[in-house]
């Protein structure tokens, strides 16, 4: 792959890179399944419409031969890993195709002890971004229709995978449409930051998609569902919403990998992102920690050091 | 009531999450040495500052409390030895996470107020109880609740004369 080819200046990816990280998809799947390495493989299919994809387990190399890399691979694979998607890895050792922002949430479930690394068959794609919401599923990815989190995307290339398809993409220079509503929201008076969180909890219909596809929403009894004694009103109205909102943000504090399938499914529109991308950023500033490639056995909320801040404590 | 106690205007309601270990300890002293500090504080014992999870926070704050205040052991003197340590951590990232929501963080206070600090306790919940009446109520969280009571009136509120009365109005104003 000749880099420039990859560069994304707002103008547009080559259909061509995603066909050639679908071939070595391909490739490699059907090399690991025959050779018994794996005993399945999560990856993408072509979904029903045109242009579409859909997630599958894949267990045969002739199914392998089906499998495709495009911009509507948008799907965090890694939450069929966890505890909450009962049973795929009980086969034994499994391949998953995951891009850069998929391998962090990977790293944070090895770092959770949710999953063993030589569980895995990493085929990771150095990725050049996925379809935004709304985005024509048949249009080549620009600038216009790249989902937002891939405007800011530093680990386009992955790092510790058994396998990377594709090479070299760039994505320098788009301009970072969520870094920009975050610094707006910040700069509100209070007062205006609560009526635009208020409009947007409002209008939360707590159908819990948020949680179901997040891989670090695994809790088997999460704590808003929980009515004896109720934590959080489980009903959509304001007091619970704005409540499940602060406590989602704050159980994802320090393990959010940012992959923004949250936002992506939420029917109601709610920039969930920004809450984490909010809280990651605080983190990052009070203890320099960043959800990162590597497994780290600790989070930023499981450990302490002696001398941390406490101003803000009498 | 004591024979100095002023009349105010606004008793702000004031709801304090304590360690039984430090910070109720040195409540008690507090009493036992007969000091005075407002009645506005409700405390509320935990075994550790640890257990005090954000969400006790959030729930104070919509069942009426105007102001919260967490305390416990100072860092070094934990029973557990680092519940108060990681307490610390979360406290700091949930402080973030409200200031970015839009609350005041004006009305939540954090201290650390050990076994012999009588004084100390007085203090913090003296200052806290004074800041918060300056205030005024805590309006945001309630109005979240008041409208969950009348969102279902609301909803039928197009329909002329069913539910949307002056009378249901004037009660629902009064909430
Ligand atoms: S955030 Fe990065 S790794 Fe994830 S889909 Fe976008 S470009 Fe790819
Ligand atoms: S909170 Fe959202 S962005 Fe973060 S890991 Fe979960 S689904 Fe991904
Ligand atoms: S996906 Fe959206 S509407 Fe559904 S519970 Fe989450 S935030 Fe609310």
């Amino acid at each position: 792959m000749n880099a420039k080819a990859n560069k994304n200046q707002g103008s547009c990816i080559e259909p061509s890179y995603y066909q050639a990280v679908t071939k070595a998809i391909r490739t490699q799947a059907v090399q690991i399944l025959k050779e018994g390495t794996v005993a399945g493989l999560v990856g993408y299919l072509p979904g029903r419409r045109k242009g579409t994809a859909r997630p599958a387990l894949i267990t045969t190399p002739e199914e392998a031969e089906k499998l495709i890399f495009s911009p509507a691979c948008v799907n965090n694979l890694s939450v069929y890993l966890t505890k909450s998607k009962k049973g795929v890895l009980k086969q034994g050792r499994i391949g998953i195709v995951a891009k850069g922002c998929d391998m962090r949430a990977l790293a944070g479930l090895m770092g959770e002890s949710q999953i063993k690394r030589e569980d895995l068959f990493i085929i990771a794609v150095d990725c050049a971004g996925v379809y935004g919401s709304g985005a024509e599923r048949s249009e080549t990815v620009t600038e216009a229709n790249i989902a937002r989190k891939c405007l800011e995307c530093s680990v386009h290339h992955p790092e510790g995978a058994d396998f990377v398809a594709g090479s070299a993409t760039d994505l320098s220079g788009l301009t970072p449409l969520e870094a920009e509503e975050m610094a707006r929201i910040e700069a509100l008076p209070q007062a205006e930051r609560w009526a635009f969180w208020k409009e947007h909890f409002s209008r939360c219909i707590r159908c819990m998609a948020c949680r179901q596809v997040c891989p670090f929403c695994y809790c088997e009894q999460c704590l808003c569902d929980k009515n004896r004694p109720q934590a959080v009103e489980s009903s959509p109205r304001p007091a619970g919403n704005t409540a499940w909102h602060i406590v989602r943000a704050m159980h994802l504090a320090g393990r959010c990998g940012g992959c923004a399938e949250c936002e992506r499914v939420c029917p109601m529109d709610i920039p969930l992102n920004l809450l984490n991308r909010r809280m990651a950023k605080e983190l990052k500033e009070l203890y320099d920690y960043e959800a990162g490639l590597a497994p780290a056995e600790k989070g930023p909320l499981t450990q302490y050091r002696e001398d941390d801040d406490q101003s803000f404590i009498k | 009531m004591h024979a100095e106690a002023k009349q105010h205007d606004f008793e702000p309601k004031i709801v304090a999450f304590v360690c039984t270990w430090c910070t109720y300890a040195g409540a008690d002293l507090a009493g036992t040495s007969r000091m005075q500090y407002p009645a506005n504080v409700r405390v509320l014992k935990f075994p550790c500052t640890g257990r005090i999870d954000p969400v006790f926070i959030l729930r104070a704050f919509q069942k009426g409390a105007d102001g919260v205040l967490v305390s416990g052991c100072h860092p070094g003197d934990c029973h557990y030895m680092a519940g108060n340590f990681h307490a610390r951590r979360r406290f700091a990232a949930f402080r973030a996470l409200l200031d970015f929501v839009g609350v005041d963080l004006h009305r939540l206070q954090f201290s650390w107020v050990s076994a012999a600090e009588g004084g100390k306790w007085v203090e913090v919940v003296t200052e806290l109880t004074e800041r918060v009446r300056a205030m005024g109520p805590m309006l945001e969280f309630k109005s979240l609740e008041h409208e969950e009571q009348w969102s279902a009136f609301q909803a039928l509120a197009d329909v002329p004369g069913v539910v949307n009365t002056p009378e249901l109005k004037e009660a629902y104003d009064k909430i």
